[in-house]
């Protein structure tokens, strides 16, 4: 029994350095943070074409990462000095304690802003704009959300689609990955019937996949995902900073330019940008 | 603790045991205690076989078992998941796929994995338990006119059985630990469970903790109960380590 209450107490010291390993700078804001360290450091995804994904030549970014960009030249003014701009992976189960833990000062993936996560974290004003479908191989009996009774559905582990199949549909199947590819990987050989994700994401995975004739995007919008990117809560500076950006960049025609060199017909993911979607971007742009 | 204190975040435990959360942690010990003793039993099915084949003088079962082990425990754990789950159903008949898809390949996936993974490294236990005793005790055994079998039955392997029990303690821990790599392979096992209430509450830090203790207390069980076989096992005047290895 000695033996094991000297694995007691070695457990109870872990756990003590454990704690005390989290406990972040929280005295400091972003900005300083960002000063202090002389780089700024963002998580993106490394497999959400277009918005961060690593590219056939090896060569990680997106139009998520390109607006980041953007935010990083406003450190830069803000601060007045240059600052190292820095990638970190980041996927829908990190990304929060990664930004909590101040082991990255800025979201730029793929994030839907909700209310529930508004609770833990800040989010910037409205960056892109989709919904969640369906990916299905071509001839499949799936059209949309009424087909996937009984069926196995594949999600991604942390997202919002997720939770409204497993909420809302309970007759499906849910099979959850922690892992776009993965979920993709099991979708090509058949162990699952449909991948759900935002529209968006899928059409990047059709055409990125080896035979993009093969797959379908199919269904309704069933859910409504407004984009934003999100960072440690009440720092507001650094909020308006993000936004400030964001906002710079759809009245200066940078957002298009960027929304055309990744969403356009020649783009590595084609996906028009609606009219409404445009409006309603521009009308988050507030006087000056 | 009063540093902890002067954190912004919210701790909020209860999330632990409301609905759903509860009942998803209890789950997910449910399936990594399954994945767990199936592969266990694999594991100790493949690692007394190869492990005894090992020892023995015929070069053919010797190469086999050699082979088995040095092609399983060289490889990492998290690579043998996806090769069991995504990589071998492939090169199976159509049907053979239908019915893993339908019936939790997964599953299936996870417990081959640690059963082989483990199974290697549990016959290299084998095989050293087996090899540490002394060959003088067989010879004393067959001088008092015992046959071949019976000095293997009666001498041989009682040795050797409670010579295995500590490292055995050790790589059943590691089996279990290593069950949580499952969730890569969307097995619905304890990490699998503590990442999905994170996803669901961003309470990560009372879900993971929850995930440290839940795995430190089935050790300990685990632990518990093999310490026990080997006081059951233990021989008045027959001296055997009792040092397990490292955790």
């Amino acid at each position: 029994m000695r033996t094991h209450a000297r694995k007691g107490s070695a457990a109870v010291l872990a756990l003590s350095i454990l704690l005390a390993g989290v406990v972040p700078a929280w005295a400091e804001t972003t900005l300083e943070k960002v000063a202090r360290t002389g780089s700024f450091v963002i998580g993106t995804r490394t497999g959400s074409p277009p918005f961060g994904f690593i590219d056939k030549n090896n060569q990680w970014g997106g139009f998520s990462v390109d607006l980041a960009k953007l935010v990083h030249a406003g450190i830069e003014k803000k601060l007045g000095k240059p600052v190292k701009f820095e990638l970190k992976e980041s996927t829908p189960t990190t990304r929060i304690p990664l930004l909590t833990s101040g082991a990255v000062d800025l979201i730029a993936g793929t994030m839907t802003i909700t209310r529930a996560r508004r609770e833990s974290l800040d989010f910037s004003v409205v960056f892109f704009v989709t919904g969640a479908q369906f990916l299905v191989k071509k001839g499949s009996p799936i059209r949309g959300l009424r087909d996937i009774g009984g069926k196995r559905i594949g999600a991604q582990q942390g997202s919002t689609n997720e939770k409204v199949i497993r909420e809302k549909h309970p007759q499906a199947q849910l099979v959850v990955f922690p892992d776009q590819p993965a979920a993709f990987t099991a979708l090509a050989q058949g162990k699952i019937d449909a991948y759900t994700n935002d529209g968006v994401q899928l059409a990047g995975l059709k055409a990125k996949a080896p035979n993009p004739a093969e797959w379908d995007v199919v269904g309704e919008f069933y859910t409504y995902e407004p984009y934003g990117m999100a960072m440690r809560k009440n720092d507001s500076d650094f909020r308006n900073l993000v936004d400030f950006a964001m906002m710079e960049a759809i009245e200066g025609g940078e957002y298009q330019k960027l929304y055309d060199k990744w969403f356009g017909p020649r783009g590595e993911v084609p996906y028009p940008l609606s009219e409404s979607a445009l409006i309603f971007l521009q009308m988050q742009v507030i006087p000056r | 603790m009063t540093l902890l204190l002067a954190l912004q975040y919210q701790f909020e435990w209860s999330v632990l045991w409301t609905a759903p959360y509860g009942r998803w942690l209890l789950q997910g010990i449910v399936t990594t205690l399954e994945i767990s003793a199936l592969a266990w039993l694999l594991a100790a099915a493949l690692g007394g076989l190869f492990g005894a084949f090992r020892t023995m003088s015929g070069l053919g079962p010797r190469g086999l078992a050699a082979a088995y082990v040095e092609f399983f425990r060289n490889v990492p754990l998290l690579v043998w998941m996806f090769f069991w789950y995504f990589g071998v159903p492939q090169v199976l008949p159509a049907t053979a796929q239908d019915w893993l898809n339908r019936h939790g390949g997964e599953f299936v996936a996870a417990v081959v994995a640690l059963g082989v993974y483990h199974g290697a490294r549990l016959a290299e236990v084998v095989r050293a338990g087996i090899q540490s005793v002394p060959p003088t005790q067989l010879e004393a055994a067959l001088s008092t006119g015992l046959t071949v079998g019976q000095a293997y039955r009666r001498v041989l392997v009682p040795i050797a059985v409670r010579l295995i029990v500590p490292p055995l303690t050790n790589e059943s821990l590691n089996l279990l630990k290593n069950s949580s790599l499952a969730l890569t392979i969307s097995v619905t096992e304890v990490t699998f469970m503590t990442r999905q209430i994170e996803a669901y509450t961003a309470k990560g830090f009372e879900a993971i903790t929850a995930g440290t203790l839940i795995y430190l207390g089935l050790c300990l069980v685990v632990a518990a109960v093999m310490s026990r076989v080997e006081r059951r096992l233990a021989i008045p005047g027959l001296v055997v380590r009792t040092e397990g290895a490292e955790h």
